[in-house]
């Protein structure tokens, strides 16, 4: 019983610790930021020495941060800057309650200015900044440098894939899907696969519903396994080969994921564009894109590179890859990361 | 060994503790007597290793056998086949610890279907209700509209919860004459609401169930 008291005591004591915030060249610490009925997991993995930080705003909505932190980005990226992978609400790891009713694209702007935030306050007012966007997390970020002056609180934008306009985001995939769906019938490519889209396409021309939109988006996603230039990237074996050593909640993820693709925020999402605010945006920018993307294709990163008003912008685009260049062509991603925040910190 | 991570927030650390103490004081001679004239053979308490995956755990609780019924089953070589089935409540705590992700305490009550052979072979089902806290697991911060950042101290949920199960295990009394028993459960646990959802989370339970009462007898 004595044992039992002292053991008690010693653990009891131990509560009384503070949180440290180490500063490494190889530091690993996860926080969570509370913010309307959301607790978003925030894991900050890399060098925090350097002082430099790139935030990384992931796709989906739902999908959360864990699959941007490969092996690859913590030796090559993570070595030099630090990575932060934020959890948006409903997101990967981010828990909380009855919370649906603020699943909304504004909401995660506060979000995501809450974090940087956070980060100031636990690294330093003075640490550096850079966004990067993917997919869906690209519409936060394009919402996120035209409100107000929130670009000033970061030093650059990575748009990495990233859609700032949904209406012409489908657009551009139905005519992207048309054009390289005939062109690879004409070399006798997968040509019942690529029939079937075309159908689709020329049945569906335009004034999408949710509906269409979200068929064109899966179309786009089967497209990349009939290209056989991309390299092709098995997404489960990637997911299981990362589970363990990175603690993913897979229950949290999984059932996040299907919220979040159902919710009814979608439907916003659906008729949003920035493309007419862009003009706002002064910081550097650099802006990634898979020259096979066909989820976000490449003319949309143009009409955003073309409609942005920064002095420094750079636009470059990968000879193999598709949406998820993370996984599909790293080396280039990371090249290009390393050079721009190099030059912009 | 189980260790209790020291990083764990204090309230949790004073709830573990608690539950230790009560888990050591069921078993001392002090309370013996009491808990023996009322229904020696009726309770039993059972301490736990749950896990799910590598995220590890504990539980600890008390089962009641509300009743049992011993029948045999004449077999094909017209041997019999002993059966005995019960049907007890279970209250427990358990706990489990998701490094980065958080540390869930909950309290289930179940109803339990166990069929115990002459073997010394058990089975057994179990489902109920329960309720959940958990604390996230990293520092919580809050900002407001200002700009000022402070920390949520013991940050985490509450959430309503319900579990269910099947298992297997083996009966010493049938064959040591000792009063315990070995049972491995899985669990599926289901906490709401979860992000206006469900979370769902297996956990593997590996446990030591006995009836301190009975002893020495």
């Amino acid at each position: 019983m004595r044992k039992i008291l002292i053991i008690g005591l010693l653990i009891l004591l131990s509560g009384c610790q503070k949180e440290k915030i180490s500063f490494s060249s190889n530091a690993s610490e996860t926080f969570y930021v509370d913010n309307a009925g959301a607790s978003m997991r925030v894991l900050v993995e890399g060098n925090t020495l350097s002082r430099t930080f790139i935030l990384v705003i992931h796709g989906g909505p739902g999908a959360g941060s864990f699959f941007y932190n490969t092996n690859y980005i913590s030796d090559h990226l993570g070595n030099k800057y630090a990575m932060v992978y934020w959890d948006q609400r409903n997101a990967g790891a981010s828990q909380g309650n009855n919370n649906g009713g603020n699943l909304k694209l504004s909401q995660m702007v506060e979000d995501l200015k809450k974090v940087i935030e956070v980060l100031k306050f636990r690294y330093g007012q003075d640490i550096g900044i850079f966004l990067l966007g993917h997919s869906f997390g690209g519409l936060i970020a394009a919402d996120f440098i035209t409100t107000a002056d929130y670009q000033y609180m970061v030093k650059g934008l990575i748009n990495l894939d990233g859609s700032h306009n949904y209406p012409l985001n489908d657009t551009l995939t139905r005519q992207k899907l048309l054009s390289v769906g005939q062109y690879e019938i004409s070399q006798n490519r997968h040509t019942d696969d690529w029939q079937k889209i075309i159908n689709y396409c020329e049945a569906h021309k335009g004034n999408f519903s949710l509906e269409e939109s979200q068929q064109l988006e899966t179309f786009a996603t089967t497209a990349e396994d009939y290209i056989d230039s991309i390299k092709h990237v098995n997404i489960v074996t990637e997911v299981l080969s990362y589970a363990i050593t990175d603690k993913y909640p897979l229950t949290s993820m999984l059932t996040n994921l299907l919220y979040s693709e159902d919710a009814d925020f979608n439907k916003e999402l659906a008729v949003t564009s920035f493309s007419s605010s862009l003009k706002k945006v002064t910081i550097p920018v650099l802006v990634l894109w898979g020259k096979y993307d066909f989820t976000c294709p490449i003319a949309l990163g143009q009409e955003f590179f073309s409609s942005i008003s920064s002095t420094y912008k750079r636009m470059s685009v990968s000879p193999v890859s598709g949406h998820e260049m993370v996984v599909q062509d790293e080396v280039f991603l990371c090249d290009e990361i390393d050079n721009f925040v190099n030059d912009n910190k | 060994m189980l260790k209790i991570p020291l990083n764990l927030p204090v309230i949790m650390r004073k709830t573990i503790f608690a539950i230790l103490l009560l888990f050591a004081s069921a078993s001392t001679n002090a309370q013996n007597d009491t808990i023996v004239a009322h229904s020696p053979g009726r309770f039993q308490f059972s301490i736990s290793y749950v896990s799910s995956l590598i995220y590890p755990g504990l539980s600890t609780g008390t089962e009641y056998l509300i009743r049992t019924n011993d029948f045999s089953i004449r077999k094909n070589d017209g041997n019999y086949r002993y059966i005995s089935k019960s049907r007890l409540a279970e209250v427990s705590v358990n706990w489990y610890h998701h490094t980065g992700f958080h540390d869930n305490l909950y309290l289930t009550v179940e109803y339990v279907m166990r069929r115990t052979r002459k073997s010394g072979l058990i089975t057994e089902f179990a489902a109920g209700p329960g309720f959940s806290r958990t604390f996230l697991g990293g520092t919580t911060y809050k900002v407001n509209d200002n700009g000022d950042v402070s920390i949520i101290k013991h940050a985490g949920y509450n959430y309503a919860l319900v579990t269910a199960g099947g298992g297997f295990g083996f009966d010493f009394s049938s064959k040591v004459k000792r009063p315990y028993s070995l049972i491995a459960r899985l669990n599926m646990i289901a906490m709401f609401p979860y992000n206006s959802t469900v979370y769902i989370r297996p956990v593997l339970e590996v446990g030591f169930h006995a009836n301190p009462f009975l002893w020495n007898k």
